[in-house]
């Protein structure tokens, strides 16, 4: 288990590695002059040039990637040429706000879902199957952007009951610190509900016509126990799988949520970054997301080999 | 103990409904056995859901009620049943390695039935199901009880689930193919434990299966299953000496026994009625020998020689053989005029694979992984002669396919050489194979897998007489109803896709596939085991009849000894990857050397001879 | 024919047959502007109402559904054309060349779709066509990887054997052996992906990457009209709704015809993300 994990984790830091990689080649082709961001539009050729040298921006794009690993690495982000002030302090916060936005809706992602698809499976080929089965449709179906636009229209325009965007510290009242939280909460849930609860009911339809599921009943055990203990930690193994994907998808539902809202998080800076052409930011931010991503896929692979005696024991058949 | 009366059971199906079973009737006294027995389709399986409630929700019974100790269990609510499932009756299902749930340990599996029947604290449930584990035959079984299922090979699974659902000693057990996917001297272990613990425990069974040879071992009384129906039950040693129903002898004529050498197998022509449309009149009235007209009138049964047969002629054909159209022609070239040229020679074959690694260690400061190989192919030497059928025989995983597959260079040998006709072919690069692969073919175990299912039959047949320009392109067509009828199908077979077709004919489209090229020598890797009895037999003639004539040799793989005892020359035992035996057939069945192929010979199920087989340490 | 095939065609042929012919059926011009006629709620001239430049949102919507459907259609065939000689190598060849594809794809998967869109797209000045590829590009690695777990599963099949066993080229293995029988998978997975990448390039454009005013694409038509949510509820909801109807209209097709898949390869199609 151990070596599973430390191979796990260096495979984490190859990706991330290379994705900085990648980033830092996309964003290097941006059609943007950090040395007329910084000194205006209007600046003298000769002062552009003088900065371009002294921020290494000549130099081959080789040598800039690694000062600017390097200096990740240590924790120094840079500046951001656009706003003109540290870039690290300004994307913590943000991470801090969009995690808070994403494990709620996490949490109630997980939780609504695999209730959703149990519930389904259980009865399957009823009403209530049917109707959630066409419930989740919708969910699929239904963009980001057009449930924000809907939350808007019935809580905020509507019934008035909550704010249409923004967001307030919690030191401004933790009410109102929650109620700016529901709206954007509410969008993610409606958006991401059906991947979970369509895998969970299917997961479950599947093991519960299993031959060890049929083997349980020919032993008499009462249908609870059949349910319970023999069903379903057989199918929750998938869903953590899709999990966990979905904590990545959240990290992509953010952009469009935050942007509607108005939530100064992680999404609202990329897009506000690549329309402003602030590079550092960009690179920094998008790096960020990847590797919140890269590690929600880590904890869902080593809880499926915790919960999977077959990766935890190893096959040896005597 | 349970009687079964006029049981119907029907099937909702996508195209219509399906009788699985119709008017089934038997019974089982305290203490004895009744072995169902059929081939696939024939609802066996069916009657053992039935018997325990848990019917799948697609099916439903029609009529009939199943008595147990006295009681109509159809007239009991859900709960009662349950509580009579598991508690008084047990079922062991077919396969092991699919019933036990992967994520439990199998001491948590074995005692739970006790948990919640019997009121053990799971704490005590464990400690008992340690003792089952080890009454069933399991040594260390209390390690074995913190296992899971993954940990355990095959027998040691179906040990546990024996163990499972005796551990509420229940009174009848209900065994559907318990053995089937087992290897023999495994199989004949697990039925000398039923044997016992049927003496010790006063159960009673219904033990259902395909094999009459262990049906023989096993049970007191038979039922022959033909389409739903019983067509004929009685007493076991009665039924197999002299079958009344003319399927039941179609059956029994149809297996290859050892010992007995005869130049083709009797086969049963045509296939399964229709379940959605029964025939009114006798369901096997297509396929039999003895039809008359009275045949097409609903059957009743009679009562023959301590027989009850669904069969209006039963008195008239009691004394018949079974007779079919023994479909060889008469042989070109007999054994004795074949060239006695080596056509494949094989010295020191060796092949591994490397599974894994050993986790990471430190040798100074060099990391170093270690990886773990197996060696399905160790040191094998042999040669087969033109015309010449060798068999190879051993249980799973002994390396029979990676031995057959890696002297047709499908894989890649390690060390050792192949000689093809004379010719080194072992380090070859693939490009220059080509002679050698127009003249050395394969047939594999599983048409299903080997024929692709997106071309018709014509195109996957002129595909090699293209590839290999065997024929002109006009001439085609011609070739490839030649070679359909070289496997006695009509030509009309080139338009239909594998899907279209039944598995005893794509198994024949397969071997015409093999034969289009005409090849020298095939490798035959375990043909017939997908196939039922009476199909099988119909195949393996079908093999004997094409080495008669066009002279080809064989590598034939099998597990099943009788039926490469009845088709080869010379026999080749493997076991772990090597060679222990290698002789003609009767030296092999009647004069085993080595110990490993006399337990072999000793396990197999046999339909006659002496009735039970030589005893086999049961660890 | 199961009931969820026929309704998802009756629904993606109806949506597909208007905007095709979108251009013959619109009422009135989709992008002429006329100040006396702005915000006007759904009536009997204008059935969906006009929008803040006085145009009909009917008429925008039917031609707007044309821009849906190529940039679906056409960021999926990008995948596709890439993806799927990708997989088929990296399946049956295995080795290094499995290893560096399938890497690769793993590193463009650590990044959300979205902001791997994002990022593509800021290179250059947003175009629809350039949302199309971009889309396209990201759903390369879910498609290259389905392909090689089903080339896989096909390879490992005794039809492949027998191939071997006739001498046959890795070339016409892979073409006439094993791509045949991937098709029918491929196809359904195609159909899912072809809903997202409508759902992703219209979120692009929501995010102004993608089309440009004064097109009429769905994900914009939705954008202009956040700033008058209150007034005009009708703008947004419009194309919100077409755009629903599209993607369950696919979904219902893909989901229908993976029923009637090969068992072996059924479960292997829609679980990648």
């Amino acid at each position: 288990m151990t070596a599973f994990i430390v191979r796990r984790l260096a495979f984490v830091v190859l990706v991330l590695t290379a994705v900085s990689m990648l980033v830092f080649t996309i964003t290097s082709l941006l059609p943007a002059n950090v040395a007329y961001l910084i000194l205006g539009s209007f600046a003298p050729p000769e002062q552009v040039k003088a900065l371009e040298l002294k921020l290494g921006l000549t130099d081959p794009i080789w040598q800039q990637y690694i000062r600017w690993a390097t200096g990740f690495l240590s924790g120094d982000l840079g500046e951001s040429p656009l706003l003109k002030r540290p870039i690290a302090p300004m994307l913590w916060e943000a991470v801090s706000r969009s995690l808070m936005l994403t494990g709620f809706s996490f949490v109630l992602i997980a939780l609504i879902g695999i209730g959703l698809g149990l519930l389904a499976a259980l009865r399957h080929g009823r009403t209530l199957d049917h109707g959630i089965s066409v419930a989740t449709y919708l969910g699929i179906a239904v963009p980001e952007f057009f449930w924000s636009i809907i939350v808007i229209i019935v809580f905020a325009s509507w019934l008035g009951w909550l704010p249409a965007s923004g967001y307030e510290p919690m030191s401004e009242g933790v009410w109102v610190w929650f109620k700016h939280l529901i709206a954007p909460t509410m969008t993610l849930v409606f958006g991401h509900l059906a991947h979970v609860s369509r895998l969970t009911r299917s997961s479950m339809i599947e093991v519960m016509q299993s031959p060890y599921v049929n083997a349980a009943r020919a032993k008499g055990l009462p249908e609870r126990v059949v349910v319970m203990r023999h069903a379903l930690r057989n199918a929750l193994l998938p869903t953590i799988t899709v999990l966990a994907l979905d904590f990545g998808r959240l990290m992509g539902g953010i952009v469009v949520v935050e942007t509607v809202f108005a939530y100064p998080g992680l999404g609202r800076l990329v897009v506000f970054s690549i329309q402003n052409r602030d590079l550092p930011t960009l690179q920094a931010a998008i790096l960020v997301v990847a590797a919140i991503y890269a590690f929600a896929n880590l904890i869902a692979d080593l809880l499926y080999a915790w919960l999977n005696p077959k990766i935890r024991f190893g096959v040896h058949v005597n | 103990m349970i009687s079964v009366e006029d049981l119907t059971v029907r099937y909702r199906t996508p195209d219509g409904d399906i009788e699985a079973l119709s008017s089934i009737s038997f019974d089982v006294a305290r203490g004895s056995t009744l072995a169902l027995v059929g081939e696939s389709g024939s609802g066996k399986s069916t009657i053992a859901l039935a018997a325990m409630g848990i019917l799948p929700s697609e099916a439903s019974i029609a009529s009939g009620r199943i008595m147990f100790a006295g009681k109509d269990l159809m007239a009991l609510s859900a709960g009662q049943r349950r509580d009579i499932r598991g508690s008084r009756m047990g079922l062991v299902f077919q396969d092991p390695f699919s019933v036990l749930n992967p994520s439990l340990r199998i001491g948590e599996q074995v005692g739970e039935g006790l948990v919640h029947k019997r009121g053990y604290t799971p704490k005590q449930a464990l400690v008992r199901a340690v003792e089952l584990l080890d009454e069933v035959g399991i040594r260390q079984p209390g390690v074995v009880a913190q296992a899971y299922p993954h940990q355990l090979s095959g027998g040691m699974r179906q040990r546990a689930l024996i163990a499972g659902a005796l551990a509420t000693e229940p009174e009848l057990l209900i065994l559907d193919e318990p053995t089937t996917a087992l290897d023999v001297t495994i199989e004949a272990q697990i039925l000398e434990l039923l044997e016992r613990l049927r003496v010790q425990r006063n159960l009673t069974m219904i033990f259902i299966s395909h094999n009459l040879g262990v049906v023989r071992r096993i049970s007191d009384q038979v039922a022959v299953l033909y389409a739903g129906q019983i067509v004929e039950r009685g007493p076991t040693e009665a039924l197999l000496r002299n079958p009344v129903h003319p399927y039941s002898k179609g059956l029994l004529a149809a297996i290859p026994r050892i010992g007995e050498r005869k130049t083709r197998l009797a086969s049963i022509p045509g296939r399964l009625p229709d379940l959605r449309r029964p025939p009114v009149g006798c369901r096997f009235s297509s396929r039999c020998p003895f039809v008359i007209a009275e045949c097409s009138a609903p059957q009743q049964l009679h009562e023959i020689s301590l027989r009850t047969v669904r069969c209006g002629r039963a008195a008239a054909v009691e004394a018949e053989p079974w007779t079919s159209v023994v479909d060889g022609p008469v042989s070109s070239i007999g054994p004795k005029s074949r060239a006695s040229e080596t056509i494949v020679a094989v010295d020191q074959l060796t092949k591994s694979f490397t599974i894994g690694h050993t986790p990471l260690a430190f040798d100074g400061w060099r990391p170093r992984r270690t990886p773990i190989r197996i060696s399905p192919v160790k040191g094998v030497s042999l040669s087969i002669t033109a015309g010449e059928a060798l068999g190879l025989v051993g249980e799973s995983g002994s390396g029979k396919t990676t031995l057959g597959r890696t002297i047709l260079r499908l894989i890649d040998p390690q060390s050792g050489s192949i000689h093809f006709a004379g010719d080194d072919v072992s380090r070859l690069p693939q490009r220059q194979l080509e002679p050698m692969r127009r003249a050395a073919q394969i047939v594999f175990q599983n048409p299903d897998s080997s024929l692709n299912p997106r071309k018709t039959v014509g195109e996957l047949l002129s595909r090699p007489l293209v590839r290999f320009r065997i024929a002109a392109a006009a001439d085609v067509p011609a070739r490839v109803k030649a070679l359909l009828d070289l496997v006695r199908l009509p030509a009309h077979y080139t338009n239909r896709y594998a899907h279209q077709m039944s598995g005893g004919e794509k198994q024949r489209i397969g071997i015409a596939l093999a034969l289009a090229t005409e090849p020298r020598f095939i490798v035959c890797d375990e043909p017939v085991s997908a196939l039922d009895v009476s199909v099988q037999a119909a195949i393996i003639n079908l093999l004997a009849d094409l080495r008669d004539r066009l002279g080809v040799a064989y590598l034939f793989i099998s597990h099943d000894i009788s039926v490469v005892a009845h088709l080869c020359d010379r026999i080749a035992v493997m076991r772990q990857g090597e060679l222990v035996e290698i002789g003609p057939v009767d030296e092999i069945i009647l004069r085993p050397q080595h110990g490993y192929t006399r337990s072999l010979v000793a396990a197999v199920p046999r339909i006659d001879g002496a009735p039970s087989i030589a005893a086999i340490g049961s660890q | 024919m199961p009931l969820q095939l026929k309704a998802g065609l009756l629904i993606t042929a109806l949506i597909i047959g208007l905007s095709v012919l979108a251009p013959w059926i619109a009422p009135h011009p989709w992008d002429t502007i006329s100040m006396r006629t702005r915000f006007l709620p759904p009536n009997s001239i204008y059935w969906l109402g006009t929008d803040e430049y006085g145009r009909d949102v009917l008429s925008r919507l039917l031609m707007g559904g044309r821009l849906s459907l190529m940039m679906g259609v056409s960021a999926t065939l990008v995948s596709l054309v890439i993806g799927v000689p990708m997989g088929l190598a990296a399946g049956y060849f295995g080795g290094w060349i499995e290893e560096g594809l399938m890497r690769l794809a793993d590193v463009m998967m650590a990044i959300p779709p979205i902001m791997l869109g994002l990022l593509v797209l800021a290179v250059t000045p947003p175009a629809l066509w350039k949302t199309a590829v971009a889309v396209g590009f990201v759903y390369i690695p879910p498609i290259a990887r389905l392909t090689r777990s089903v080339t896989l599963t096909l390879a490992g099949e005794d039809f492949v054997q027998a191939a071997r066993a006739r001498a046959e080229s890795p070339t016409y293995i892979l073409f006439r052996e094993i791509l045949p029988n991937a098709w029918p998978p491929l196809i359904v997975e195609a159909s899912l992906r072809v809903t997202y990448a409508i759902l992703l390039g219209s979120a692009l454009s929501f995010l102004g990457l993608g089309a440009q005013p004064p097109s009429s694409d769905w994900g914009l038509m939705i954008a202009e009209a956040r700033s008058f949510l209150d007034r005009a509820p009708w703008l947004a909801l419009a194309p919100g709704f077409a755009m629903c109807a599209l993607v369950i209209g696919i979904n219902l097709i893909g989901d229908g015809a993976r029923e009637r898949l090969d068992p072996r390869l059924k479960a292997r199609v829609g679980k990648s993300v």
